[in-house]
């Protein structure tokens, strides 16, 4: 489990350096965003993992998020960047992109099918998958977002 | 006269002199369309903006709709009251962009930089911003593929996945440079990533296809406008967070209706 960890807060930081690169994040900024994206996916995987809590997907996630977001605003006076800018590329990790994935093919398939039976497990997968994958963003988003709103002092004076 | 002394007083001549309303309405103008255009927060854009101008002894009001921004600049008496409005600056997201233009706010407050002289920075800073597109096409690969691995994909499926991101993203930066609409380019980008995506599924390539196709097109994700709609609902800026969260959702269809194209073409079947 250790190296599953390990492994997992390593990915997450070389895919939170790539997401800093799209979002034309400064150069400073990149290690810190590293850093609180694998901090905050280990988090969840801890939370997720049946060796640890086995918390549901939705409750891990605005959990590690809510992390994420406090992290940022700490961090980022730091780094002299925004603290949206700083969580933005921590966040990404972490999005539901398998369940955006089975939710779009649910519906396709379910537009295509030719019986009952069939367009009912379609439904199914759509409907299943989407309102999980609505659930991780909202819980992602809000999770991130509130610590800036909370720490408003901190978080808009980061770049002073 | 030294050339050094000659700046110091000029500097000096620019701070004491007071700018106008109307020069300061158009600077504040310019500053938000570029503030906004790099995808900042409705919140930051008016805290920094009523910091300027409040520096320079003017009170400000603003009203901020998706693609235009609507500045009124007024004296402390009220005597004096201009107004402009501005188009957003359709530069892309940029956070490099977002923090210079936060630190000169901030510049214009702490240090009480001349008028002249902001005007000087804001110049300096709109044209500084550029990347190292190859650079960035690497990063992106390197991260797409970690993505693969997060959602359980094997090693060939994260080599699979870099491949498709490297295509994807290349063509996107492609057509972004020859402008077309950025929700064709979404299209176009995913419908290449998920067909090299589906080599997997077609050369019974390790055990995660489904995982190798989903991760594919990622890199894609309008991630940015639906926080930044969120931040704005939070702040009650409910049309900017109307008008971000729509841009989301019709980026998100199109990069779907791009991922389904490439699934039928390579029929690749998903349950």
């Amino acid at each position: 489990m250790d190296q599953q960890i390990i492994l997992d807060a390593l990915f997450s930081a070389i895919a939170a350096i790539g997401f800093s690169a799209i979002s034309r994040l400064p150069r400073r900024a990149y290690l810190y965003c590293a850093v609180i994206a694998a901090l905050g996916h280990s988090l969840r995987f801890l939370l997720m993992s049946p060796d640890g809590t086995g918390m549901h997907i939705f409750l891990a996630t605005l959990i590690a998020s809510c992390f994420i977001g406090l992290l940022a605003v700490f961090l980022s006076p730091l780094a002299r960047t925004p603290a949206e800018a700083c969580f933005f590329p921590s966040l990404l990790p972490m999005i539901p992109g398998i369940y955006a994935y089975m939710t779009f093919g649910g519906l396709a398939l379910c537009i295509l099918s030719d019986s009952q039976e069939a367009y009912n497990f379609y439904y199914y997968q759509f409907s299943h998958n989407g309102f999980i994958c609505i659930a991780i963003l909202t819980g992602m988003v809000v999770g991130a977002t509130l610590p800036v709103f909370m720490f408003k002092k901190i978080s808009f004076q980061a770049t002073r | 006269m030294m050339a050094s002394e000659c700046k110091v007083m000029e500097r000096q001549h620019d701070i004491t002199q007071v700018p106008s309303g109307k020069e300061v309405c158009l600077f504040l103008a310019e500053y938000g369309s570029w503030l906004l255009g790099c995808g900042a927060t409705c919140i930051r854009l008016e805290k920094n903006m009523q910091r300027i101008a409040a520096t320079y002894g003017k009170r400000m009001e603003l009203t901020i709709s998706p693609r235009h921004i609507h500045v009124s600049v007024l004296d402390d008496s009220g005597s004096d009251t201009v107004t402009t409005i501005a188009s957003v600056k359709a530069t892309g997201v940029s956070f490099n962009l977002n923090t210079m233009l936060s630190q000169l706010s901030w510049e214009v407050a702490d240090r009480k930089l001349g008028f002249r002289e902001a005007r000087e920075r804001l110049r300096e800073i709109t044209r500084s911003d550029s990347q190292n597109k190859w650079v960035v096409l690497l990063l992106v690969t390197l991260a797409n593929a970690s993505f693969c691995h997060l959602f359980g994909g094997d090693l060939p499926a994260m080599a699979v996945v870099g491949a498709a991101t490297l295509a994807g993203y290349y063509l996107k930066q492609l057509l972004l440079e020859h402008r077309v609409d950025i929700r064709v380019v979404v299209l176009a980008c995913a419908f290449v990533s998920s067909v090299l995506g589906a080599s997997c599924h077609l050369f019974s390539l390790g055990t995660t296809p489904a995982v190798a196709i989903g991760t594919s097109i990622l890199y894609l994700v309008p991630g940015i406008p639906f926080l930044n709609s969120f931040s704005d609902v939070l702040y009650r800026y409910y049309i900017c967070a109307f008008s971000r969260f729509m841009d989301a959702v019709v980026l998100t269809a199109c990069l779907s209706a791009g991922l389904c194209a490439g699934m039928a073409l390579m029929r690749v079947g998903m349950f």
